[in-house]
């Protein structure tokens, strides 16, 4: 139902071997500890997203995996190898960096055939593989003596991915390339980064701190906060199944409020009037309190006679348009709850209206508090 | 009228500034077109016998030819380890970082004939019969820093993550340095070469008291003003600023030239 296909999903029968294992994975600078403990196993062939605010350490965690940092503690493993202090020269690896550091003294075409001539690829074959690369990426051939710096936004990552490419590396590292790219060409370039993902069938692994980059591309996205891993699933999973607020809040606006259990072991609402209909929590935990969130896409303005397992009064007082949703911010008590509307579906006249709200348990999470 | 009025002062402060730095100049070129052998204008009958003979002369030769050899020795070892120390001082975190960052501006500011009678005192305390030879090692030791500061600042200027980059494309050490961190030094590197080369060039007090008994174009110039002087010291002293302009020209033509075709 959500975001991605069913091709680029991994068939769960029979899991694709892990290509990189990180196992109690730790860097400290100094008294900092970056990252805390991750264990983790890509598989080959796969796009993995590690997504997570700055400062959660996905840069550092990506260093490592290039080789660019060594590990405090723990081991990483490439085809069950140990690689912990192989240099990023000796690993099959190429991370494309954030700034994606283009040699400035070098053209286009010398920027891609950069790696074929550190091996050794006489002068010719370069060149013809690096037209090649070009082609792969959508850069004309007359670029090949334009200078790199004079290339747009989007012609640089190009370039970047190509050179990247003709190191023909297993895996690919990706550090935020599109963070300082506009809207409208991130977009495209997401969706040709999956295209190349898939051609190339090579192992991507992209961090981020866009969720919305990382639903686009990901076939499983690894949410990451203060140096650990808090969840990695499946784009759907992340979406449909956060395993806490964090996750949950990371994902998107989305509204919340406090339960507690009553004598009769109903559910009531502690910051909002009501008695409430909730899933059990998905950690399977029993609780006497409990924290729930449900998104704004899936919270209804009922119509008169129209059901649904819950429902809240308030007062609409304020909107926003989306583009082809429509926001609304509803205040029910000292709360507000955010309403996102199709277009089409849209109220005729919003200001101080008086609403009432709905949702089905199947659409909320009951996360513990 | 105020918007004239400034432009007049601007005009008369430049122009001023002009004659100051080259009127100088252009009197020292007149005195060796000057027939008589004293020093005095105005000039009654100008020739060029005095440049004729400052050609001719063996002394001079000689003295060229040190003053050559010193300013190209320092320019090939100041370069290579003020590129070195560039690195040191801007590109990586080590521990006395910031001491070294100040330590190495020390020399810059000692006063030059006190730093050369130091080194001279040094060269006897040690035994080593000072020469040409031994102005080169002084000559470094002030123009080093000079140099490490002129390189660090295009140090500063270029992303680390290329040589990382790279590194991670499958260079080695050697090849990062020769493919990446070289090259995008070069403009840097060039610069402090010339540097290196007219600051060694020009140098008076350091040679003064480290050439032993060796003499390069500006002792021998202070020297026959002291005693002895002929046109041939204005002649000396025009030939050297005109090679010092002519380097630097040269050297203004190869940077055009250079970013010209990395701008193609």
């Amino acid at each position: 139902m959500l975001l991605t296909s069913p091709a680029a999903l991994p068939d769960p029968a029979s899991p694709p071997k892990p290509i990189l294992q990180l196992v109690g994975l730790r860097k400290s600078f100094g008294g900092f500890d970056a990252v805390q403990g991750i264990d983790l196993d890509v598989r080959e062939g796969e796009f993995l997203t590690i997504v997570g605010p700055s400062g959660s350490g996905k840069t550092t965690l990506l260093r490592m995996l290039a080789g660019m940092d060594t590990p405090s503690e723990g081991n990483i493993t490439l085809h069950g190898e140990l690689i912990n202090d192989v240099p990023p020269n000796r690993r099959p690896t190429c991370l494309v960096f954030q700034s994606l550091a283009l040699f400035p003294h070098k053209s286009v075409g010398e920027n891609i055939a950069f790696p074929l001539k550190v091996k050794g690829v006489d002068a010719a074959a370069r060149k013809a593989r690096a037209l090649e690369l070009m082609r792969v990426v959508r850069l004309p051939e007359s670029y090949f003596d334009k200078n790199v710096m004079k290339c747009s936004g989007g012609e640089r990552q190009r370039v970047a991915l190509a050179r990247a490419l003709a190191y023909d590396p297993e895996v690919l590292f990706f550090d935020e390339p599109l963070s300082a790219i506009d809207y409208k060409l991130k977009k495209t370039l997401e969706k040709e980064l999956k295209d190349l993902h898939r051609e190339t069938g090579k192992t991507f692994i992209y961090i981020t701190h866009s969720l919305e980059e990382a639903m686009v591309m990901s076939d499983r996205i690894g949410v990451m906060r203060a140096g650990r891993l808090v969840q990695v699933g499946t784009p759907e999973e992340i979406y449909g199944a956060p395993v806490d607020r964090f996750v949950c809040e990371f994902v998107g606006e989305v509204n919340t409020f406090q339960v507690k259990r009553g004598p009769d072991g109903a559910w009531n609402g502690t910051d909002v009037p009501g008695t409430f209909t909730l899933q059990p929590p998905a950690s399977g935990a029993v609780l006497d309190e409990a924290f729930v969130v449900v998104r704004p896409e899936f919270m209804r303005i009922l119509a008169p006679g129209e059901s649904a397992d819950n429902r809240l009064e308030g007062v609409v007082y304020n909107e926003y348009s989306l583009g082809s949703r429509i926001q609304y911010q509803v205040r029910v008590g000292a709360k507000v709850m955010l309403v996102e509307l199709s277009r089409g579906r849209a109220l005729p006249s919003s200001a101080d209206r008086r609403v009432t709200l709905g949702w089905d348990a199947a659409d909320a999470f009951t996360l513990e508090s | 009228m105020e918007h004239r009025r400034t432009k007049a002062a601007i005009w008369a402060w430049t122009l001023f500034v002009l004659v100051a730095i080259y009127l100088p100049i252009v009197c020292g070129a007149l005195a060796s077109f000057n027939k008589s052998r004293y020093f005095g204008f105005p000039i009654r009958t100008y020739a060029t016998e005095w440049w004729q003979k400052t050609l001719d002369s063996i002394e001079i030769g000689m003295i060229v030819k040190t003053s050559i050899s010193i300013a190209l020795l320092v320019t090939v070892f100041s370069v290579v380890i003020a590129t070195f120390g560039a690195l040191a001082f801007a590109r990586y975190e080590w521990k006395g970082r910031k001491l070294y960052q100040k330590l190495i501006l020390l020399p810059i500011f000692f006063p030059q004939p006190v730093l050369g009678l130091a080194m001279l005192l040094g060269f006897n305390a040690v035994g080593i019969q000072t020469s040409w030879m031994t102005a080169v090692f002084a000559h470094m030791v002030w123009i080093v820093p000079v140099v490490t500061l002129i390189i660090a600042i295009q140090v500063y200027g270029f992303d680390a993550s290329l040589e990382e980059a790279a590194y991670d494309l499958g260079c080695s050490r050697i090849q990062v340095f020769r493919e990446v961190t070289l090259p995008l030094l070069w403009p840097g590197i060039w610069s402090g070469m010339l540097f290196a080369f007219l600051l060694s060039w020009s140098n008076f007090p350091l040679s003064l008291y480290t050439t032993g008994a060796d003499s390069t174009i500006p002792e021998w110039l202070y020297a026959k003003m002291v005693a002895g002087y002929t046109p041939m010291v204005p002649a000396l002293g025009t030939m050297a600023t005109l090679g010092a302009a002519a380097l630097l020209l040269a050297g203004g033509l190869v940077g055009i030239l250079a970013r010209r075709r990395a701008a193609a």
